[in-house]
């Protein structure tokens, strides 16, 4: 499989020779010149198809007054939560600061790369969020024209999303490439490499952490906005979803916005960034011993995976078209087309990246990739299977309701815990094989292997772009159905946008496939560049004069080591990581239980802020005299605003204690009991993360499928039974799911950033 | 200010009122301050009629403005057997309100049957039993106000209500989005009122204990006596959602029965 068998291998070596010769810019490769082009390119269509859809029509007087309201209620949202988020974000800076240069145990570059990690994937998310509260309007008037048009501004302005991360991640990570490699100096260019891809690793931990406070926050709102409309609209005023006379209908379509679309932004954001900085430094560390040139290329093969995939998105973008007129199956063909052309011409085109790049084992790391895209598309496909009313799992949840309440919960729990089956297989299978395929079949190659579960992380996200793009079309067509209904459009139009939701609920599920595959992979890779972190963290903070930093040295030196050059065994071996080390155990079991912490304080979260929610809106029907006759407009903005500040004082404490756990624990227990922490909470966090989403989806879908006319349809018994069961779910699937994935990563980058100190000061 | 005499059919009473129908309707489902919620259904009366039981000519006298001017919302002029003393000739339109306060007004117009042969009624006032009927409405309102009858009403008003695939097949038909409770008890009063020789009018639900789902109305409604009956269908689905879109929207998130 190794490239050097391959009998073009003398065009190879000739390209090859060619771009060394080519070495321009402080010997980089100028192949890595496609990355930051690849991010500016994203960054320029996204601005032709904002712009695209700022010139549509805005619809009706009333179609702009709603969608005006949740913009300025969106906005309000955001720049709160920045503003909270900017002061946490400033201590913890201040600290990394102190730690860095205060007492030298930590690289410099960390205070600075972890704030704009921070601010780019918060820019990703406000861009999404302002494009998606424009196009909602425009959507539901495009719609009202053909089901096409409605497509066509939706889905738009949903690649302005996957655009903007995909643009905004790679402009952020070519930049600190380029930025590290001009300044950071070494004699050994090896170690020059590994000390660029970990500091960089370091922004990962700003984004994650904007992701988890966009996640939770965002998660927090949209349910506590939900559940209120919901319980006091719906239930005591009997008022229809959607109605303009309920105080919270605003506060719940600024809630998909700021849940739906920005944390979901920040979220992948986050993802991609992580996937591709944490191959890059196994890239780095996998090939030290390799010649520079290969080194070097190992580093910059993810991030072009990601430019190329960047470019072909776009090019997918263009190929989801229909022709006017077209029906519900043409629009998801076109939509399928557009994913299945873009993962196509990725495939071929990293093959050909990497054949020219000519990496050991080049072939390996192509069907690493593969394994990565097929194991993402298996997940999606099984996760739309458990939780889609056209299937069997959903339907017997429905069936279930028949007999109340009780019945649809149990069965709810049964069904999502069932479903964490085929997707921890496909991430086992997945993982073995795109290990054992970079490896070269030879498991003692641990960190070629490593590698090439990065490398199938990105290959999994590597079409970012335009799935991203089918998942926030998602909410735009969900608020233009919003918007249609409260503006009192006609049937038709209500029909074309519930067909664009109903679409969008359909390929979102390979997107969250790709999302909860490539966060499983990517967590993996975290793992092993940890090790990588605490070569850093031992050099750095060697000669200091710290005891444990000089005995751990001695360590390696009676192995016959230099930290430097040291393998992940050796680091294994000299830090005892082994499940005899009760220093591991421990560490594990608190991992799996930040797990279950971390879903029960955000899940009671949604219970608290739901409920000042409620209170508001009984008090509003209740004082201002003329709301439920539609004489006054009720005080959405004092919804908005109770729901903003439940969340952003309910976010906290979860969001803090991620970032606590890991250094407590380093503190105490060592690197052993970091390792333990962040295996037990991959493992649990993983498959809690993926039975939750399930659970959560397959219920909501059960209520549909009764709505749809089955088991006496809406209003009868079993409905009531499934809309219990739903509102149990709405926290399961968008507050504490959701954001499992973003723990596990962010525990991950903090044990990664604060490795120094848990080198130099832990206690055992 | 202009007066109006309204027919509650839930809870049965006569109610003048200085609001007009619909603004009736709001306040009727939701209150003074909006902050109940129950559907209405009620007739419009002609204010003129005669009745020697109802204190119709104390209408001007009992309904006055308030002091401050504004206009008196309901004046309960009688409770219990009202419907049975209201001449058919003073009904007017009937009007339909959601739990939120959306009124639908309906006319009326001549009856024609359909040429169904099993019907459900939902019976309003002044009893509410439901009933599995092979008769048509009006057969039903000839049988039960039927003087030859032990037990009969004066006058009645009621809905036919949909049966979905058990018209055909009440053995093994889906009650498919229709939600009635007891579907067993349902099939076993279909099949008493298929059999030949026995009985017509089959009681499937001994009163109604919620609101009705006004999306399982089947033709419309009906208020008849002796002497004849007046028909108010239900716009088509597709009127409902073009024409009274906010009323079938609203009408569509009630939980009945």
């Amino acid at each position: 499989m190794n490239c050097l068998y391959i009998p073009t291998i003398a065009a190879a070596d000739a390209a090859a020779n060619a771009s060394q010769a080519a070495e321009s810019f402080c010997g980089i490769s100028p192949v890595f010149w496609l990355v930051p082009a690849a991010s500016i390119l994203a960054l320029i269509f996204a601005r032709i198809f904002y712009c695209g859809m700022k010139r549509s029509e805005e619809g009706t007087d009333i179609m702009k007054k709603i969608a005006g309201h949740v913009r300025d209620g969106a906005t309000a949202y955001l720049w709160q939560q920045y503003k909270m988020v900017g002061i946490v974000f400033l201590i913890i800076t201040a600290i990394f600061a102190f730690l860095a240069y205060g007492l030298g145990v930590q690289n410099g570059w960390v205070p600075f790369a972890f704030l704009t990690g921070g601010f780019f994937s918060g820019l990703a998310g406000y861009f999404g969020m302002k494009t998606a509260t424009y196009a909602s309007n425009r959507a539901a008037w495009a719609a009202n024209k053909s089901l096409d048009s409605g497509l066509r501004v939706a889905f738009r302005s949903g690649a302005v999303m996957g655009l903007v991360v995909v643009g905004l991640a790679l402009l952020d990570i070519s930049a600190w490439f380029l930025i590290l490699n001009a300044l950071i100096d070494d004699a050994s260019q090896h170690h020059k490499m590994i000390m660029i891809t970990t500091t960089m690793l370091t922004f990962g931990m700003g984004a994650s952490l904007q992701a988890l406070f966009a996640r939770v926050g965002g998660g927090i709102f949209t349910k506590a906005a939900d559940v209120g409309a919901d319980l006091v609209g719906k239930v005591e005023a009997g008022i229809p979803e959607d109605d303009p006379r309920n105080p919270a209908t605003i506060a719940d379509n600024v809630g998909d916005n700021v849940g739906d679309v920005a944390g979901m932004g920040a979220d992948l954001y986050e993802s991609y960034c992580g996937s591709i900085l944490a191959t890059a430094s196994l890239g780095a560390a996998a090939y030290m011993s390799a010649s520079p040139d290969i080194q070097m290329k190992a580093v910059i093969a993810p991030m072009l995976i990601g430019a190329i995939g960047t470019i072909l998105s776009i090019v997918g973008i263009y190929f989801v078209k229909v022709k006017p007129g077209a029906d519900s199956k043409q629009l998801l063909g076109a939509l399928g087309k557009g994913i299945n052309v873009s993962s196509v011409l990725i495939l071929i085109a990293s093959a050909a990246v990497l054949y020219m790049l000519n990496l050991p084992n080049c072939w390996g790391k192509f069907w690493s990739i593969v394994v990565g895209l097929l194991t993402g598309i298996f997940i999606g496909k099984i996760t739309e299977y458990y939780t889609s009313e056209a299937y069997k799992p959903t339907q017997e949840i429905a069936y279930q309701a028949k007999t109340g309440s009780a019945t649809v919960i149990i069965a709810g729990m049964g069904t999502g815990m069932i479903s964490t089956f085929y997707p921890v297989m496909a991430i086992v299978v997945g993982t073995a094989l795109a290990y054992m395929f970079s490896a070269g079949w030879d498991f003692a190659n641990i960190s070629e292997g490593l590698y090439g579960i990065g490398i199938a992380a990105v290959g999994m996200l590597s079409t970012l772009g335009i799935t991203l793009a089918t998942d926030a079309y998602g909410p735009i067509a969900d608020n233009a159905g919003g918007n249609a209904e409260m503006a009192g459009l006609g049937k038709e139009v209500r029909r074309r946008t519930d067909m664009l939701d109903s679409l969008g609920n359909t390929t979102a599920a390979t997107g969250k496939g790709f999302a909860i595959g490539s966060a499983a992979l990517t967590a993996l890779a975290l793992l092993a560049s940890y090790v990588e972190e605490l070569r850093i963290g031992i050099t750095h903070a060697s000669g200091k004069g710290l005891a444990k930093v000089d005995a751990i040295i001695n360590e390696f030196a009676l192995l016959g080591k230099d930290v430097k050059t040291a393998g992940l065994v050796d680091f294994m071996n000299v830090y005892d990581v082994h499940l005899m080390n009760p220093k591991v155990l421990l560490g594990i079991f608190i991992g799996a239980m930040m797990a279950f912490l971390f879903c029960g304080l955000t899940m009671n979260a949604v219970g608290r802020a739901a409920n000042k929610m409620v209170n508001e809106v009984r008090r509003q029907f209740r004082e201002t005299a003329g709301i439920m006759e539609g004489k006054v407009d009720p005080d959405y903005a004092r919804c908005v605003g109770i729901s903003t500040k439940a969340a952003q004082k309910e976010m906290m404490f979860p969001s803090l204690l991620a970032i606590a756990a890991p250094v407590a624990v380093g503190l105490i227990f060592g690197v052993p009991g970091v390792l333990g922490l962040l295996t037990g909470a991959l493992a649990a966090g993983f498959v809690l993360a993926i039975f939750m989403a399930n659970s959560g989806g397959s219920w909501d879908n059960a209520k549909k499928f009764i709505e749809q006319g089955n088991l006496g349809g809406k209003g009868s018994e079993a409905h009531k039974a499934a809309v219990i069961g739903d509102t149990v779910g709405d926290p399961f699937k968008d507050t504490s799911g959701p954001s499992l994935n973003i723990l596990v990563k962010l525990m991950s980058m903090v044990a990664i950033v604060m490795a120094g100190v848990t080198v130099a000061y832990s206690l055992f | 200010m202009e007066k109006y005499l309204y027919l509650s059919l839930l809870p049965e009473a006569l109610i003048a009122s200085h609001l007009s129908p619909e603004e009736f309707g709001a306040y009727y489902a939701t209150g003074v301050f909006r902050r109940s919620c129950g559907q209405a259904i009620f007739f419009e009366l002609d204010k003129n009629f005669k009745s020697d039981f109802l204190p119709v000519d104390r209408i001007d006298e009992l309904c006055q403005p308030h002091e401050d001017g504004s206009p008196h919302k309901s004046v309960y002029l009688a409770v219990y057997r009202v419907l049975e003393h209201v001449p058919l000739s003073a009904i007017k339109r009937l009007y339909v309100v959601t739990s939120d306060g959306k009124t639908l007004g309906l006319d009326e117009k001549p009856f024609e049957p359909d040429g169904e042969k099993l019907f459900m009624y939902q019976d309003l006032a002044p009893i509410r039993p439901r009933v599995i009927s092979v008769l048509n409405p009006a057969e039903y309102v000839k049988r039960i106000t039927s003087e030859d009858r032990l037990v009969h009403l004066d006058k009645f008003a009621f809905c036919d209500m949909k049966l979905g695939s058990l018209e055909t097949d009440p053995e093994n038909g889906d009650l498919g989005d229709l939600p009635y409770k007891n579907s067993q008890h349902l099939r076993d009063c279909i099949r008493a009122v298929q059999t030949k020789g026995k009985r017509n009018n089959k009681i499937f639900m001994r009163t109604l204990n919620g609101e009705i789902l006004f999306r399982t109305i089947r033709r419309g409604f009906y208020v008849g006596d002796a002497s004849g009956m007046k028909y108010y269908p239900l716009p088509s689905r597709d009127d409902l959602e073009n024409k009274y879109y906010d009323w079938w929207r609203s009408a569509l998130a009630n939980f009945g029965e």
